[in-house]
């Protein structure tokens, strides 16, 4: 192990480098974070960067990226990514009352107060969930069947999203079995191309005329853009000072309830916990005020924990998250892998200690709030300008068709790049026909990897 | 050249409509793009990255001596030219998206009002709000709006009730 002035130094390096290109990432809405983070994060611990490098670039990332989507989120009235969404509603009301300045600022305060909150307690809980390791770790192929049809069953498919597992694990189990036949093995590309699906499944419906009519739009979209509002004197207002004591009140309190329940899609969380939050406020603008610090707080701290708890706790990535954009921090063979045959984990979870996971989280998350707090707070309204006005959607989809073209072929050659298409387009239309989100095919593919093949030994087969 | 010309036009004064027809607009991936451009920029997108990708492949593999190490920086390579994609055709084709600016003190202030009237809490009483809020409100100039539409609905509540 490196010394501890090394061990520092690459931390705030990498802390530094993954909250600056997060923050601008934040930015462009639409850019899930399982797209961005996952291959990013990949890359990172492929170029051989020590582990606190790697946690504190993936910490500072995902903290950063969650603060500046407030910034579409409230200007633009667009959602900046799938965890903005239930945001959008009390957003685009204070934006109507003539201040959009006050939603963004609350939901970034919200988003510190919690992301400060949510390191200690997610590392509090996975030192009590700990103990129940090696049983969990043990019983890994049963935890995760378990998991998936959970997290199946609370997914908007409801039962659909249940029996569509079948199919779907199915389908990864054929595509590994044929890809091994040539000696390629392939689990980056399942990720990327779940994440992405959507788009492979719309890029091939324009493709064919029936499907193209659905799509056909008759004028451009119009975004009206929020005013410009400075209401401090100085760089960049206080955030404590942004809430008041009972909004820092709740949020704390939200972030403490969404950092223990780390199975859970950090969007159901975010609407459950912001109604419960909406039903105790007695004023309407205050209602909007508290509801939004207090919801984007939830995302922050329900996405911290997710990936936190599992990674300190099992090594194994039990949660949306942790399954999603998390999953490089488990899984990233040559250098991290998980064996559930042999029980041997070699990742984060093996690499570093729970005193490094705590401190260097919360640097992580200083480091995030220095680069992207300022940045929302001065230069929100030019940049959710720029990227409205000179950023074509079509230079987005570019960048990405491009992603899944390198990160497949670098995987898995030409039968990479064929298993990402198969896998997107399938995932997307599941996704798009009945409600089996990314989420819920993440851990399909889990399934795939780590239950099949116990299920098969069980019963025989 | 074509493209910067035709974007030149447009900022003149072409009008909206004449600009919109020139497009086969479709949605895709929760925005608007046009047809053409579309299927350019996927093109481009896989060309440059995939080309940056195999140089550096080829290349690094004659000087990096460890060959994963190798292909770990081609990756890297390769996504940079991803990023590249995306800015050529950010420069050549326009976004489709008409942005306007909001003018200062919105105007929907008062659907607003109306809509937090109907939700499950009501709007609330101005007297119950901590001191920190009221200042907070004050100071965006949004107290005055609350309290008299507050006062219009007692009002009516009221001339309600003498009707009666």
């Amino acid at each position: 192990m490196e010394p501890f002035v090394t061990q520092l130094l690459v931390a705030l390096g990498m802390g530094l480098i993954g909250a600056i290109v997060f923050s601008g990432i934040g930015l462009i809405s639409g850019t899930d974070e399982t797209t961005t983070l996952a291959p990013l994060t990949l890359l990172v611990v492929l170029l051989g960067v020590p582990p606190v490098g790697v946690f504190s670039f993936f910490m500072a990332g995902a903290v950063s990226k969650h603060m500046t989507h407030a910034i579409p989120t409230a200007l633009l009235g667009i959602p900046g990514d799938t965890l903005a969404t239930p945001l959008l509603q009390q957003a685009t009301m204070l934006r109507n009352l003539g201040v959009p300045h006050i939603a963004l600022r609350k939901m970034i305060s919200g988003a510190i107060v919690a992301a400060f909150v949510a390191v200690p307690l997610a590392v509090l809980f996975a030192v009590l969930l700990a103990p129940f390791g090696p049983v969990i770790t043990k019983a890994a192929p049963w935890v995760f069947l378990a998991a998936s049809v959970a997290i199946a069953f609370f997914s908007s498919g409801r039962w659909a999203s249940v029996f569509l597992l079948v199919p779907f694990v199915l389908v990864i189990v054929g595509l590994q079995a044929l890809t091994g036949k040539y000696g390629v093995k392939l689990s980056v590309s399942y990720f990327l191309g779940i994440a992405i699906g959507p788009l492979i499944a719309d890029l091939f419906s324009i493709l064919s005329p029936a499907d193209r009519a659905r799509m056909r739009r008759e004028r451009v979209r119009t975004f009206s853009l929020a005013p410009d509002v400075k209401g401090w004197s100085g760089y960049f207002p206080n955030p404590m000072k942004v809430l008041d004591g009972q909004q820092r009140g709740w949020v704390t309190a939200t972030a403490a309830i969404s950092s223990a329940t780390f199975v859970f899609s950090p969007v159901a969380m975010t609407v459950v916990l912001g109604e419960l939050v909406g039903s105790r406020v007695k004023h309407a603008y205050h209602r909007l005020t508290t509801v939004i610090s207090a919801r984007n707080g939830v995302t922050e701290a329900t996405y911290i924990a997710e990936a936190l708890i599992p990674l300190i706790a099992f090594g194994l990535p039990l949660s949306p998250v942790a399954a999603g954009p998390a999953a490089p921090l488990f899984n990233a063979p040559p250098r991290f892998f998980v064996d559930t045959a042999t029980g041997h984990i070699n990742n984060l979870h093996t690499l570093m200690t729970t005193w490094q996971f705590l401190g260097f989280g919360l640097l992580a998350v200083v480091l995030a709030a220095l680069v992207a707090y300022p940045l929302s707070m001065n230069y929100a309204h030019r940049a959710a300008s720029f990227v409205a006005r000179k950023l074509s959607h079509e230079a987005i989809i570019a960048t990405f068709v491009g992603l899944i073209v390198v990160i497949s072929v670098w995987e898995g050659q030409l039968l990479g790049l064929l298993v990402i298409l198969s896998v997107g387009l399938l995932g997307g239309l599941l996704s798009r026909n009945f409600g089996f989100n990314t989420g819920v095919q993440f851990m399909g593919y889990y399934t795939a990897v780590l239950s099949v093949p116990a299920l098969t030994k069980a019963f025989g087969a | 050249m074509e493209q910067q010309l035709a974007a030149h036009e447009r900022g003149r004064a072409l009008s909206q409509s004449a600009e919109t027809t020139e497009y086969q607009l479709v949605e895709i991936w929760g925005d608007t793009v046009d047809t053409r451009h579309l299927a350019w920029s996927v093109v481009l997108g896989i060309a440059i990255s995939y080309g940056a990708f195999a140089i550096a492949n080829r290349v690094l593999a004659a000087y990096v001596p460890d060959a994963a190490m190798a292909r770990a920086y081609a990756m890297l390579v390769g996504l940079a030219g991803c990023l590249i994609a995306g800015v050529v055709c950010a420069k050549l084709f326009k976004p489709k998206r008409e942005v306007v600016e909001e003018a200062h003190g919105a105007a929907g202030r008062e659907e607003v009002l109306k809509q937090l009237a109907n939700e499950a809490g009501g709007l609330g009483r101005v007297a119950d709000l901590p001191p920190s809020v009221v200042a907070e409100m004050k100071e965006l100039g949004l107290y005055e709006l609350f309290a008299e539409y507050e006062e219009r609905d007692e009002q009516r509540d009221e001339q309600r009730e003498g009707a009666r």
